[in-house]
């Protein structure tokens, strides 16, 4: 027994099998997206309406009412893709010279062979299917994905604050189709595992000397340890100094956090205009940047503008030592003013949620960049 | 690649051509054009041709009308512009040029 699915099309109601009005949705959503930039783009959108109605109406009589899916599926292929004509420019079809053979695929490959797209999935999924959604779409194993998550939390309690924003954003995969569209088209995603191999190996045949070079980088990582150290526990002793002097100073604890609070909300939208727009608040990048460079330039900026903050907050907590009744309330604002700007960030994602969407599939193209073009950096050595 | 792979671009090229001769001769709707495709090396399918015609129409070759049918709703007729005989004019005396630079080239 089959649900089914009652729709219109031109006006007159047709009944269709559940997977077969998935199929017919997926196809007409991709045509429409195909057609995107047409001007005609409606019109053709029910011309296609149209036509595949008389298709049904002619499978249809008194004694059978419903399509079923093969039917549609049929159906479908016999529309063929959806293709975007865009004028007869000759460099254009000079590009596209393969594709209609292309297209003799793309049937038997099923109607709606949908680009990818972000979707949380639930099959597998620990909590909202977030991290395994993450996974399908840059291919990769979902456990690295959610570690990466508990890495985020605990170091900068970003994580579950991301975590929660995408859980709210990123619609969940229902359908088969949308399901499929999450992982895309395994070939591009198999290729790139491919091609981050090959690179992997190519830099290993670079190394002079294995052992020398490990010895070096743990003897840098251990330096750069200490320097931080060092430069962290001068600064919180000098605050310190300050605070024995001026116990008021416990009160700038809140206004700390309302300045870093406002750099994080900053430093967040500054991040989601570079991912989507390629610009900052509008400010295009320097000629010969690239945007994933830009991306980590933002990270280290933003930590270096916050570790003063950071500190000097440390350095009142350290100071309220004794405890005593005012500072409850110290810590009141504080709690105050944090939920203040997480809720001011989930406002800004629920109503910026198209251009949060854009940044974070952003994302693994910005990846995929940065991969080749250390790749080729490492080649050129 | 085979020839037919090799001369995709062409017949794709082409199809607009086609589509100009087809209308010409009498008013037709989607169904028939692709009925008189389907027989040949250019058979192409309602995906590609809604967007083709649409632009066509745009560009001011052709124009359609609502004409009721025997069976079910009315269907777009579509028939050619002043403007789309003229293109077919062009095209005709163009595609027989090149005919012509094909078969005499390499033959003295």
């Amino acid at each position: 027994m089959n649900k089914v699915i009652t729709i219109h099309l031109d006006g007159i109601a047709y009944q269709l099998e559940e997977a077969g009005y998935d199929l017919l949705r997926a196809y007409l959503e991709t045509a429409a997206s195909r057609l995107q930039s047409n001007p005609d783009r409606e019109e053709i959108l029910s011309d296609i309406e149209r036509a595949i109605a008389e298709k049904f109406r002619a499978l249809l009589n008194s004694r059978k009412n419903v399509v079923v899916t093969k039917e549609v599926s049929d159906v479908l292929a016999e529309m063929g893709p959806i293709e975007a004509d865009t004028g007869t420019a000759p460099g254009h079809d000079a590009g596209s010279a393969d594709r209609p053979g292309a297209t003799a695929e793309e049937q038997k490959a099923a109607p709606g062979a949908a680009p990818r797209k972000l979707y949380r999935i639930q099959e597998g999924a620990m909590l909202a299917g977030v991290c395994n959604g993450i996974a399908a779409y840059v291919n990769i194993d979902p456990t690295l994905v959610r570690l990466a998550f508990v890495l985020l939390t605990m170091l900068w309690g970003a994580g579950l604050l991301v975590y929660v924003a995408m859980a709210i954003v990123v619609p969940e995969a229902r359908s088969s189709e949308e399901k499929a569209a999450a992982s895309g088209d395994p070939f591009t995603a198999q290729e790139f595992i491919r091609r981050a191999k090959e690179g992997y190996y190519e830099a290993v045949k670079n190394f002079p000397d294995g052992k020398t070079r490990r010895e070096w980088k743990r003897r840098f990582k251990w330096r750069m340890r200490a320097d931080t150290d060092r430069w962290r526990h001068n600064w919180q002793n000098y605050w310190a100094e300050q605070a024995a002097m001026h116990p008021g100073l416990g009160f700038a604890l809140p206004m700390l956090s309302v300045l870093h609070g406002v750099m994080a909300i900053l430093w967040v939208c500054a991040l989601v205009s570079l991912l989507g727009t390629g610009t900052v608040f509008g400010l295009a990048l320097p000629a010969g940047l690239p945007q994933w460079a830009a991306a980590l330039l933002l990270f280290v900026a933003y930590g270096i503008l916050i570790s003063p903050l950071k500190a000097a907050r440390r350095v009142c907590y350290w100071s309220l030592g004794r405890p005593k009744w005012t500072w409850s309330f110290v810590f009141l604002l504080e709690a105050i003013v944090w939920l203040g700007v997480v809720a001011a960030l989930l406002w800004l994602a629920s109503h910026n949620s198209a251009q949060l969407r854009e940044a974070i599939q952003a994302i693994p193209t910005l990846v995929h960049q940065a991969a080749d073009d250390v790749r080729s950096w490492w080649q050129q050595k | 690649m085979n020839v037919n792979e090799k001369f995709s671009a062409i017949r794709k090229g082409m199809l607009e051509f086609l589509l100009l001769q087809i209308i010409a001769a009498d008013k037709v709707y989607v169904a028939d054009i692709l009925k008189q495709l389907s027989a040949t090396e250019f058979a192409t399918q309602e995906g590609t041709l809604y967007p083709l015609l649409s632009r066509m129409r745009r560009e001011g070759l052709l124009d359609y009308e609502w004409k009721e049918s025997e069976a079910g709703p009315p269907r777009k007729y579509y028939e050619l512009t002043a403007k789309g005989r003229e293109q077919l004019r062009e095209t005709q005396a163009y595609w027989n040029k090149i005919n012509g630079t094909v078969k005499s080239l390499g033959q003295q």
